[in-house]
Parts: C-alpha cells; structure tokens; sequence
C-alpha cells in the first residue's frame, strides 16, 4: 500500500474529525450550561443533512443558500424544543428530572430518524457538487473538500470569539461555572439555557450542512455520531475548544486509518472503545491543565 | 395487601398462566410468553435503576449476549445440549458485565446512562463483523422447533423468580446497600460499604436475569441476529415500561410492561407506519409528563382500591414484620450497644498526621501539616473558613487522597485504603452540611452503619438497635419519618448518630453546633466528652464557638491557610497572640 493512499486517508479523515469536533463543541456547550446530555444530538446532523440534500435535489438551491436558510431554522427548533419539552423538568426532582430528560432526548431521536426514514428513505444520500481537484503529488483534494476545511476552521474561531467576548459567551461560561451566582448577576439562566440549547443544535446544522457536501447520510447514523460527539468531550474536556478540535480530528484519522487497515466496517467501533479505555485510565474524564 | 390474600392470588395467577399453552392457543401464549419475557428484563433492569439509581441503558446489551452464548453453544458440534447451552450463556453473561462494570461505574448519572447506550451499537457492530463466531448479518438459526411450551414454562419461572428477588432485595442488607447508594454514595462507603463490589453484584445479578430471558428468547423464536437483540429501537423497551409503571415501585414494572405490551400489540395490528414513531412519542411523553411513572402520577395516588400498588418503598417498610419490632413504641435506653474502648499502651498514638500535604489544582489547602492524637483525647480543631480544618477531615477519611506526607491510624499507614475499610478501622465522621440518606428514614439511616459495619448486621436487629443510637441523640422520636424532612438541627444529630453506629475509634465532628443555642451547645459539649468519657471514643471536634472547644478538648490545634500554628492546651492555645490575631481577628487578649 503506498503512502499516498495513507496520505489520501489522512485527509479524509482529518476533514471528517473536524466535522465531528463541532458536533462535538454543540454538545459540549449544551452540557456545561444545562447539564443535559442530548442523546438527540448527532441526529440533528442526520435529519439537517437529508434535509439539505433533498433540497438540492429539489430545487438545485447553492449550499451557501441552504446554510443560511436551515441552521437558523434548526436554531429555532432547538430552542422550542427545550423550552417546551426540556426545561419544564428541571422542577422535579434530581433522580425524575434525569430521567426525565433521558426519556425526551431518546424519544426524540427515535421519532426523529423514524420520521426522515419514512419521508426521505433510509438510504445514503449527499450533495454531489462539481468542483475543480487540486493535486499535491498523486493526493487529490477538491475545493469543496478545501472550503469545508476553511468553514470548520472559521467556524471554530467565530464560535471561540462569541465565547469569549460576547454577553451571551461570557454568561455562558458564568452559568457553565456557577449557575445561581451567574442568575443573581442578572444573567437570567432560563435565557441563557435556551440561547444556548438553540445554539448548540445550529452548530450540528452547520457542521450538517458541510458534511452533507462530502460525505453521505442517512436517518440512522445520529446516535453513532452522538457517540462520538461524547467521546471527544470527555477526551478532550468540557469547554475545551481546542481540546476537542484536536481529539475529534485524531480521532476521524484513526478511524480512517482503521478502515483503510483493518475493514470500514470497524470504524464506528472506535469511539465506544477509546471511550471505555478512557473511562478506565482517567475515572473523571481528562483534565487538561489550564496553561 | 394482606399477605395471605396475596399469596393466594398470586398462586392462581401463575397457575393459570402456566397451564395457558395447553390450552391450544399459540396466540396467546405467545403474547403472554413476550410479557414474560419483557416483564424479566423490565425487573431486572430496575434493580440498578430503581433501587440503586444508575440508569442502565444499555441492559439490553446483556440480553442479546445471553442469547448469542445460548445460540452459540447449541450449535456448536461440541455441545448440543440445551441445559449446558443456558448455564454456558448464564456465564458469558456473567462475566462480561463484571468485566464491563470497571469502565461503566466510572460514570454518574445522565453520563453513566450515556456510557451504557454506546453499548448497544458496540455490541451490534461487534456481532455483524465477527462473522467467524455470529454468522454476522445472516445470524444465527437454531436446530429446535416447537419449544414454545418449554420456553413459557421457563419464562415464567424467571418472571416470578425475578418478582421474588425483588421482594427478597426490599429487605435485604444488599437492598439498603442499593438504596444508601442511589442517595448518596459517598456516605455510603464512608459509614462502611464497599461500593465497587455492591455495584458489581448488583450489574451482574440483573444482567443474570436478562442473558437468560435473551436465552429463553432465543430458543424460542430459534432464530436470532445483531438488529434484533441490539437494535436501538427494541433495546430501550422494557426500560420505557418499567419507567412508564413507576421505577423503583414494587409493581411498577409490571404495570408498566403489560400496560406497554398491551399498547405495542394493538400498534402491531392496526399501524403499518412510524412505529417507531408512535413508539418514541411515548417514551417522549412519559419522560415529559412523568418521569415517575403511571403510578406515581397523582390520580391513581388519589384512588384508594389502587393504594396497595402505589405505595413507595417507605410505605412497604413500615409495614413489614421487621420494623413493627423496631417500632415498638417500648422506651429505648439511651445506652448505646458500643463496647468501651479499651486504653492501649499510649507509646504509639491513635492518629498521627505528618507532613500532610493537599492540593486543589493550585491552591494548597494543607501543607506541611503534623501532629498527633492520643487515644481518648478531644482535640478542638480550629481556625477560619478555608483554613483546611474540612479537607483535614476529608483526607483522614480518605475522601481526598493526600499529595504528600502521611496519615497513620492504630500504626497503620492510610495510603492506599479506601474509604470503606477506614470506616471498619474505626474512624466515623459527620458531614458539616448534613447528608442524611433523604428518601430513607432516620432509623434506616443509622441502621445503614450498623449493617455495613464489621459485624455486619441484620436488618431487623440493626433497625432495633439503630434505636439506641437515635436515643442517644434524643431523635428516637423522629424515627419513621424520612430523613429529608427533618430540621437542620435533627439532621446534625442524625449525622452524629450514624456516625456513633458505625462504632468509631476516632469520631470526626465536623462543626455539629454551629447555629445551635448556648443551651444546645453546651449538650453537644457534654454528649462530646460522654462519648469520650462513657465510650472511650477519641474525638477531633472542628467548630468556631470557642467557649464550646474551650470546655469540651483537651487540646486544641490551630490551623492558618493550610499549616498548623498552635497545638496546646486550650489555656495556652486560645492566649497565643499569633491564633488570636489569625483566628479571632483581635489584637490583644481579652481577660
């Protein structure tokens, strides 16, 4: 096997690992501010993406304009959703609200691939787009390929940026770290979990969207994605950016490289694996140290 | 529900379900044969869920493994033997959740619930690539037929063995075990249970029951592969019907698989499309409206012919033989069933602290800190908030693992023990924030230490000794109520009454008076020198009312941001210019 092709691999999979890492950031986000662990939220890629793709086929509509018509769309159903189903259950008790939120998450996730399945099919479907190849050596990479890099990288820093200097980043990190005293500095938590809820669905929507344009989809690949998502959290640590943009691009390249080696069919085994020998080595999860 | 009723009843109904496949209606039995089935799963899963609070997600998983090691070992050329294939599944089964506990209690809560559902694409993809051993996406067929009859029977025998492990477990050490834990599993291996091994039991005993029913499952429709006993959609089944009936409930589980089974039936006849859909909305729905379960909700609750079904644990206990012994309305003694601790030689210390060193991230907490405790001494601990005093306690408990230096109790060095085995070495201690076991009752609480501790008691003795413990503290009246009902104050005795029951060497007070009046105080000063003076108990009492440490310690040490500066009589320690200046924040000694 020459190297090319392992180079070729790499690519791929750094491209993908960077897609999982802002899958990841969106759950990371959500769990800091309101402790709820979306197992629905791999399938908002799923169903954005099947989505996206059917509205290319149907009306040959330019990605750019699907972008900007979907994510603030699935912003909206994020935030309703917790709204509506999520928060009502924080009046409960800790034991009944956890399960509570278990129940609605994994509740959505069934309807919601059922739903896609039912309407779109369960097949595999993607946005085929013409773009020019750049060749570097006998390694192929087409535009698209190249743009989705530069969006992730984009994406990442605009997302770093609102957390860092916006009211909305800086009451999230408030309410990550002490909810009640954030509420008393007027940083109402209802608010904020909602903003916060809605946009952490949009950034799946975003990353939906790019994906879509390399790689297929289907209506039941959300949970192996939420699986991941959780992996490269709890690799990289909760509220790490950095952390999980580098642990979710290895591990899109190990799973590349464990296809190209060992068979696809053993890629979407990785995460749980890595997840569980994490779990035995560093009980807590990792915590990286702040520099 | 009287007991002989009952017995009655449920005599009939298991007699009549297990002559239903002679009947000659395979409809039926077979419907009746998948509540079974889903009714053992539903249970078993609760034990963990219910009763422990970790929600297992992924239960299914050890299902579907029972069946595969069934199926396998049938139709391996080795041993075509049904019973030999059911004990080799029991086994497999066994030791994979042993085995996957390790990683899996890592986790807590919404995390650990997490963890356990990666299982389940795990296990399928597992299944399907490893085709050498499951036939990967062809399956598995089975050389049987016609065991429909067999397979009920077995089916049944599960379902009511697991109805009787669950009643067994309500009484058992092993139950509160499950239940300390789901409230607050720090405090339970602080008083003394080893949690690790409880849980392991506890994963593996439902994981028992559920490679079986996969087992009895498999054999049954004689056909299996990965979709149909790892697939998302089924695996989360029974524990959708055990949370719609109401988990942790006596007959919640079993309201909530026939109520869903009888849904699900009626589904698979009259809709074609969206199951799932259907499915997951109800799922959706009970976790939005009740998370606690049909028999929570507070309609049935209102009904009085449904009282018997409804009742939360508390309700059970209270009525079951056990405790009316323990809550006769007899005068308790306010002695306590402790053996006086008998003074060793005083060359070797009771507790000797060196060099104590601990760190959070950057900021150190304890440094450098040495000193010694003699037995049968009171040693005032003081000094201001953040000063240490806290994760002292914490380190000497094993609650925090030290960064340096060394704790050494009886001659023995710490390092190493678990928290669990501190509490059987003799070292008890009270929470500054109460953490009594809520969902409990007070005397449950106390009874917790005494069945965990080295004599490892019985419920129904723990419960009526618990009462001396309970007297001791003057809380014997407040016994059968729910421990998170209680006042602030009742809870600060509740917590030095499990802390006396776990039978310490060394008591660990960790400000128990503060809010009190002058006149509570001063008990709380004379009960701290009784159980010293009565018991032999050593005590390191932590608390800022001076005048309370003056007249109980014997000593006093003195800490300042984390190292000590004063260790003296109270006389000397409490005129020291450096600790009034550090602790009482005055610049001359006030006569």
């Amino acid at each position: 096997m020459s190297i090319d092709v392992v180079l070729q691999v790499l690519v791929g999979g750094i491209l993908v690992g960077g897609l999982y890492a802002l899958v990841a950031f969106g759950l990371s986000l959500i769990y800091g501010v309101v402790r709820i662990l979306n197992f629905a939220h791999g399938t908002i890629l799923a169903v954005t993406g099947v989505v996206a793709s059917l509205i290319f086929a149907r009306w040959q509509l330019s990605p750019v304009l699907i972008f900007i018509l979907l994510v603030p769309s699935v912003f909206l159903l994020g935030a309703v959703f917790y709204r509506g189903l999520l928060h009502p259950l924080e009046r409960r008790s800790p034991l009944e609200a956890t399960i509570g939120t278990v129940l609605v998450t994994v509740g959505a996730l069934l309807i919601l691939s059922d739903v896609t399945a039912v309407l779109a099919g369960p097949t595999q479907r993607n946005i085929m787009l013409r773009s020019p190849v750049i060749e570097v050596g006998n390694i192929v990479i087409s535009v698209t390929q190249l743009a989705i890099l530069a969006a992730i990288v984009v994406m990442t820093l605009v997302i770093h940026a609102v957390l860092k200097a916006t009211w909305f980043g800086i009451a999230v990190r408030a309410v990550t770290q002490e909810p009640i005293a954030a509420e008393l500095c007027g940083a109402r938590s209802l608010q904020v979990k909602t903003l916060t809820f809605g946009v952490g669905s949009a950034t799946v929507a975003i990353a939906a969207v790019l994906y879509v344009l390399t790689f297929p989809v289907d209506p039941y690949m959300g949970f192996g994605l939420t699986v991941k998502a959780f992996t490269i959290i709890v690799v990289g640590g909760i509220g790490n950016l950095p952390g999980a943009l580098i642990v979710g691009v290895l591990l899109g390249v190990a799973e590349g490289l464990v296809g190209l080696f060992w068979g696809p069919e053993w890629s979407p085994a990785i995460s749980v694996i890595l997840l569980l020998l994490i779990l035995v080595a560093f009980p807590a999860g990792i915590r990286w140290r702040r520099g | 529900m009287n007991r002989a009723v009952f017995a009655v009843v449920a005599t009939i109904v298991v007699a009549g379900l297990a002559v239903l496949p002679l009947l000659g209606a395979p409809y039926w039995t077979t419907f009746v044969f998948s509540i079974l089935i889903a009714y053992v799963l539903a249970q078993s899963w609760d034990w963990v869920a219910g009763e422990m609070g970790y929600i297992n997600l992924g239960h299914y998983v050890f299902y579907g493994i029972g069946a595969y090691a069934f199926a396998i070992a049938l139709t391996s050329a080795l041993m075509p033997s049904v019973p030999l294939a059911m004990v080799i599944a029991v086994l497999v089964v066994a030791i994979v959740a042993a085995v996957l506990a390790l990683p899996l209690f890592r986790l807590r809560g919404d995390y650990f619930a997490f963890g356990t559902l990666a299982l389940l694409p795990l296990a399928e993809v597992l299944t399907n690539n490893n085709t050498w051993l499951t036939g990967g996406a062809d399956g598995i067929v089975l050389p049987v037929a016609h065991v429909l009859q067999a397979a009920f029977w077995l089916a049944l025998i599960l379902a009511v063995a697991s109805f009787a492990v669950t009643l067994v477990i309500n009484r058992a050490p092993f139950g509160f075990a499950l239940r300390s834990i789901r409230n607050d599993e720090e405090v339970a291996e602080v008083i003394g249970l080893p949690l690790l091994p409880t849980k392991i039991k506890a994963l593996v005993l439902s994981s028992l029951f559920a490679g079986m029913a996969g087992a009895i499952q498999a054999w049954q429709m004689s056909y299996i592969d990965a979709v149909t006993v790892f697939g998302l959609n089924v695996a989360l089944v029974p524990i959708a019907m055990a949370l719609l009936g109401g988990s942790g409930l006596r007959w919640g589980p079993f309201i909530g698989v026939v109520l869903l089974a009888g849904i699900q039936q009626w589904l698979l006849v009259n809709i074609t499309m969206l199951q799932a859909t259907v499915y997951g909305a109800i799922i959706l729905l009970i976790g939005r409206y009740m998370p606690g379960g049909i028999l929570r909700a507070g309609i049935l609750r209102g009904l009085p012919w449904l009282a018997p079904l409804t009742r939360e644990h508390g309700a059970f206990v209270a009525d079951t033989a056990i405790d009316q012994v323990a809550s006769s309305s007899a005068v308790m003694s306010a002695e306590m069933p402790l053996d006086r601790i008998v003074p060793r030689g005083t060359e070797t210390p009771l507790l000797v602290c060196r060099d104590v060193a601990k760190a959070f991230g950057g900021n150190r907490a304890l440094a450098g800190v040495s000193f010694n405790v003699a037995q049968g001494e009171i040693v005032g601990l003081v000094g201001q908030n953040g000063s240490g005093k806290t994760t002292l306690f914490n380190c000497i408990s094993k609650v925090h693992s030290l960064n340096g230096g060394e704790i050494r109790f009886s001659g023995r060095d710490l390092s190493g023990l678990r928290r669990d085995q501190m509490a059987g070495l003799g070292v008890g201690r009270t929470y500054q924030i109460p953490r009594p076991f809520g969902d409990l009752t007070v005397a449950e609480n106390v009874a917790l230490s005494l069945m965990f501790g080295p004599q490892r008691e019985i419920p129904a003795r723990a419960l009526t000794e618990a009462r001396s413990f309970l007297a001791y503290a003057e809380l014997d009246h407040r016994r059968d109520v729910r421990a998170d009902t209680l006042s602030l104050q009742e809870k600060k005795l509740l917590e030095f009454a499990r802390a006396l029951a776990t039978r310490p060497k060394l008591l660990l007070v960790d400000e128990i008076a503060s809010g009190l009046t002058p006149v509570e105080v001063r008990r709380f000063v004379d009960r701290i020198r009784a159980v010293r003076d009565d018991y032999g108990i050593t005590v390191i009492w932590v608390e800022h009312i001076a005048s309370a440490l003056n007249a109980a310690a014997d000593r006093i040490i003195v800490l300042e941001q984390g190292q000590l500066i004063a260790d003296g009589p109270p006389a000397v320690v409490f005129r020291d210019q450096r600790v009034l200046a550090s602790y009482l924040g005055a610049a001359e000694v006030v006569e």
